[in-house]
């Protein structure tokens, strides 16, 4: 058994609002994990929580085998990355770095060393004496990361730690946190609500929507397997459509189109009562300029008409928001196909919908 | 990262929890304002109601009883009243000169204003004398036969006193209010006396109803000014003198309290009220370019300007000529003579053990005002920082409880100190007395200042420190207090000057053996020693000043902005 945390049916409680609901969690010794969700949702409270900041109003925080609820923070030993950075903007960059080893009374010249060989980490050596704020936003996220680290903390808890710098800086900074965990095997845990940031770095994503978690998984398996209609909805893109299932058709209240679904898909629905949600990613729906165009083994009753009504080039893909009858759904097909395709704006297009290719979700009860 | 565990480090030596160590401050802030600020009031309380054990409202029908001392209720509320609508209309216009127009020397106009901050509130009321006074200089040189003693000299020294606070407010709201809706209203055909009365006055009319509560809370409580030119017309805050000091009635004194505290808090409640609304309008709107005034603008509110602020130098001019010359104003009908007495300088004013006072009251304040600069500003960022960053449960109990001085008259709490503490020998009539009323009487605006700037220190910044492994204490040491350095000088020089010019708040608790510049100078004026108190007065503003110049100059060279 490695240095696990758990959270052990957490629940926080601020006045009238339930910021976490009952979670369970486990996080493995050296495993880098995402929060991930709306603004909101119970992440960084949970991540205040297992700061220290925050108590839980019921539940237990394990570590490594011991209860910590009771641990001040100065005493965990976690270190935290904040949003805002929360730089000391009084001190120079290697007294904010050399911090938290001069309040464990570490001789000086063993912080010298310590903070030097940090500063060499991240490439930062040079900036040693400038103040903070003569420093970049990604320059000042790297001291407060290496500040954070300084200490050995055993889990190192970010803050949406990019989400205050520019794009380009965002994805550089986001392959040296990944690096730096690789390095050093630490422990990380990240909050963060841009679903390509946590899918991209972490081993394991933990997608929270209300004080719930919707689901633990591998980042692929998060996007390929989403869980709950929630997930489907927030990671990634998803069209749906919903209604009563009748043997494998699904027809759609809204559009009143009719889908037939596989069984595969249908078998992981728990019961086949009541309303029913479908969705499918706009990479899934196929889409043809003529019908006749459409090869001739596949099943004629998922082949519906719409019309073209806005194109937007997002780069490799060319995304489509076609309207079908009252509703819109989005296609995605590559560059390259488009092209060749000739479609424009107005132009009227038959879709395939895969019956293999749909998920299917309980309305109610989904969560488990 | 080969090296990766060859430091030894021990986890961080703190025992305490930084939440037990905020709840003990709160606990002892909490005892604190309970001793030296509930107790007093509730002495005053039942002083008022109690007699022999019994609650009795004897001394309210006493109060209401006596037509002379039944009067002072009456004056306080006329005096309040027209300084009030005085003071709030003059500002106005002053602030409006000074925000919306392009006049020359805004910032003189602006210093001058602030000038009577600096200054013991009886200054005023003094100058009034050596000028307009029986042998005032301007009644000597005009042969007046008027009587300055009475509502008017009060009046008119009380609008001088709360001037400068009603303008601080008006110049906010009016520098903040969208100069917009004016060009709006011109383009739509509103004249400029329209678009002022139409649209400038009702655009500020919370700053306006928040400069009036203040000024008139200010005028009801100021003890001052009414004791000195008061003459035989009384107002409630020297009728509790007179009580107290003359008659030895701490009863009736303690009822005549009860009577004030109402106005003066309903006033401050009031005050808060408008100041909050004021703000919830004026925040976020925008200012654009200020367009050069017609002429004949410039030249009405130059003139305004000017009449303003020419008073105010007039005044500290005063004190300070009848303080340096030999003999002021002379006698009536020799007029011819005045030019020649105002230029024959002396310095036989200043030497006060000849009218039996010590330069040491001096020295008394300097040591007791740096003491209370010393421990208020240290007080007020302690509670400033547990309040805003750590937030104890009981904090908020805190906080409330530190508004409640700024409510609070200084002389009923001197009262109330004398009252509830006349057995305890280390605070009867000693220093520390005297140290600890002047802390509680301001603290509430030093705290007040103190959470403005703990808002604008991002909430991460304590946390971060903590996360790295600072207790409480150490994270306030190292990391708050060094980025709290220009809220933290700017109340050391806030308690100082405020200890030097109090007065209310010290009358009662002075005596022969602890004696305070401040009082000395209305003890001159009772002597009928005009100019040296003229005298005493210009030490105490020149300190004041002189240290005031001090702050700016260190403090602009290390790049600190002080008020």
């Amino acid at each position: 058994m490695g240095k696990d945390l758990l959270l052990e049916n957490i629940t926080k409680r601020f006045d009238k609002v339930i910021a976490v609901r009952g979670m369970n969690l486990d996080v493995k010794e050296g495993e880098f994990v995402c929060f991930l969700g709306p603004s909101g949702c119970g992440k960084t409270t949970t991540l205040r929580i297992i700061a220290g900041f925050e108590f839980p109003t019921s539940g237990i925080v394990r570590y490594n085998g011991k209860v910590i609820n009771d641990v001040i923070p100065q005493k965990r030993n976690f270190g935290i990355v904040f949003q805002s950075y929360a730089l000391f903007p009084h001190m120079t960059v290697a007294e904010n770095v050399g911090f938290g080893l001069k309040m464990r009374k570490v001789p000086k010249t063993q912080i010298n060393r310590r903070v030097d060989e940090l500063l060499e980490l991240v490439g930062l050596a040079d900036q040693k004496y400038k103040r903070p704020p003569e420093l970049s936003g990604g320059q000042q996220q790297r001291v407060a990361l290496i500040r954070s680290l300084a200490t050995y903390p055993e889990i190192l808890l970010l803050d949406e730690p990019l989400s205050a710098l520019d794009a380009k800086i965002r994805v550089n900074l986001r392959a040296e946190i990944k690096k730096v965990q690789s390095e050093l095997g630490i422990t990380m845990i990240y909050v963060t609500h841009d679903q390509e940031e946590a899918l991209s770095i972490s081993d394991r994503v933990i997608v929270m929507n209300q004080g719930y978690i919707e689901q633990i998984d591998k980042p692929i398996e998060v996007y390929k397997n989403p869980k709950t209609k929630f997930v489907a909805d927030f990671v990634g893109t998803s069209n749906f459509f919903s209604g009563e299932i009748r043997g494998n058709v699904l027809s759609d209240i809204e559009t009143g189109v009719s889908f037939k679904i596989s069984h595969e898909v249908l078998s992981s629905l728990k019961s086949q009562k009541g309303r029913v949600s479908l969705s499918i990613r706009p990479e899934k729906i196929l889409l043809f300029k003529h019908a006749m165009n459409i090869p001739e083994d596949v099943d004629r009753t998922n082949i519906i008409e719409g019309s073209i009504e806005v194109v937007t080039f997002l780069g490799v893909i060319v995304r489509s928001l076609i309207k079908l009858k009252n509703k819109h759904l989005i296609v995605d097909i590559t560059e390259k196909d488009f092209e060749k395709s000739l479609l424009k704006m107005g132009d009227s297009v038959s879709l395939y919908f895969p019956p293999d290719e749909f998920l299917v979700f309980q309305n109610q009860g989904g969560r488990a | 990262m080969k090296d990766y565990e060859e430091i030894k480090i021990a986890p961080p030596s703190s025992i305490i929890p930084d939440q037990m160590i905020a709840y003990i401050i709160v606990a002892i802030f909490g005892l604190f304002f309970l001793a030296f600020l509930i107790l007093p009031l509730v002495q005053i309380l039942k002083t008022s109601f109690v007699s022999q054990a019994r609650f009795t409202l004897y001394n309210y029908l006493e109060y209401f009883g006596k037509a002379r001392i039944r009067r002072s209720l009456f004056n306080s509320f006329y005096v309040a009243g027209v300084t009030t609508i005085i003071t709030t209309s003059a500002a106005f216009f002053v602030a409006y000169a000074l925000t919306r127009t392009t006049i020359k020397a805004k910032g003189f106009y602006k210093a001058i204003s602030s000038f009577p901050l600096m200054a013991p509130s009886v200054v005023q009321a003094l100058a009034l004398i050596s000028l307009f006074g029986r042998n005032g200089l301007i009644t000597n040189l005009v042969g007046g036969k008027w009587d300055i003693y009475g509502p008017t000299g009060i009046i008119i020294s009380e609008i001088f006193y709360c001037f400068p606070y009603a303008l601080l407010i008006l110049i906010t709201t009016l520098s903040a209010v969208d100069t917009r809706l004016n060009e709006a209203a011109e383009s739509l055909g509103a004249g400029p006396v329209t678009t002022f009365f139409k649209i400038t006055v009702p655009s500020a009319r919370y700053g306006i109803f928040s400069a009036a509560a203040l000024a008139f809370n200010l005028t009801i409580t100021d003890f001052g000014n009414p004791i000195v030119i008061g003459g035989d017309y009384n107002v409630l805050a020297t009728e509790i003198y007179t009580q107290v000091e003359g008659m030895q009635r701490f009863d009736l004194g303690a009822t005549i309290s009860v009577i004030l505290l109402i106005p003066a808090v309903m006033a401050f409640v009031l005050n808060n009220y408008f100041t909050k609304r004021n703000y919830a309008l004026i925040s976020g709107a925008a200012r654009p370019f200020l367009r050069p005034s017609s002429r004949s603008k410039k030249a009405i509110f130059t003139s305004i300007s000017i009449a303003v602020t020419g008073s105010i130098i007039v005044i500290f001019l005063a004190i300070l000529w009848t303080s340096i010359v030999d003999v002021w104003g002379g006698r009536s009908g020799e007029s011819k003579q005045i030019l020649k007495w105002l230029t024959t300088f002396s310095t036989r004013h200043y030497d006060f053990a000849h009218r039996g006072r010590s330069i040491s009251v001096v020295w008394t304040s300097l040591w007791i005002s740096c003491i209370v600069a010393f421990f208020g500003t240290w007080l007020s960022l302690i509670a400033g920082y547990i309040v805003e960053k750590r937030k104890p449960a009981g904090g908020q109990f805190l906080y409330l409880i530190s508004v409640l001085p700024a409510a609070i008259p200084g002389l009923v709490l001197g009262l109330g100190y004398i009252l509830a503490f006349v057995r305890i020998n280390w605070l009867y009539y000693k220093a520390s007395i005297i140290i600890l009323n002047v802390i509680i009487a301001n603290f509430t605006l030093g705290m007040l200042s103190t959470m403005t700037n703990m808002k604008n220190i991002d909430v991460s910044i304590d946390e971060a420190s903590t996360s790295l492994g600072a207790d409480l204490p150490r994270s306030f040491i190292r990391v708050i207090f060094p980025l709290s350095r220009v809220s933290f000088w700017n109340n050391m020089l806030f308690f100082f000057e405020r200890s030097m010019v109090t007065i209310s708040a010290v009358i009662f608790l002075v005596s022969p053996k602890i004696q305070l510049a401040s009082i000395t100078i209305i003890q001159l004026i009772d002597d009928g020693y005009i100019e040296s108190a003229c005298a005493m007065s210009t030490i105490v503003v020149t300190i004041v000043v002189a240290v005031h110049s001090l702050f700016f100059i260190l403090f602009r060279r290390r790049g600190i902005k002080l008020i």
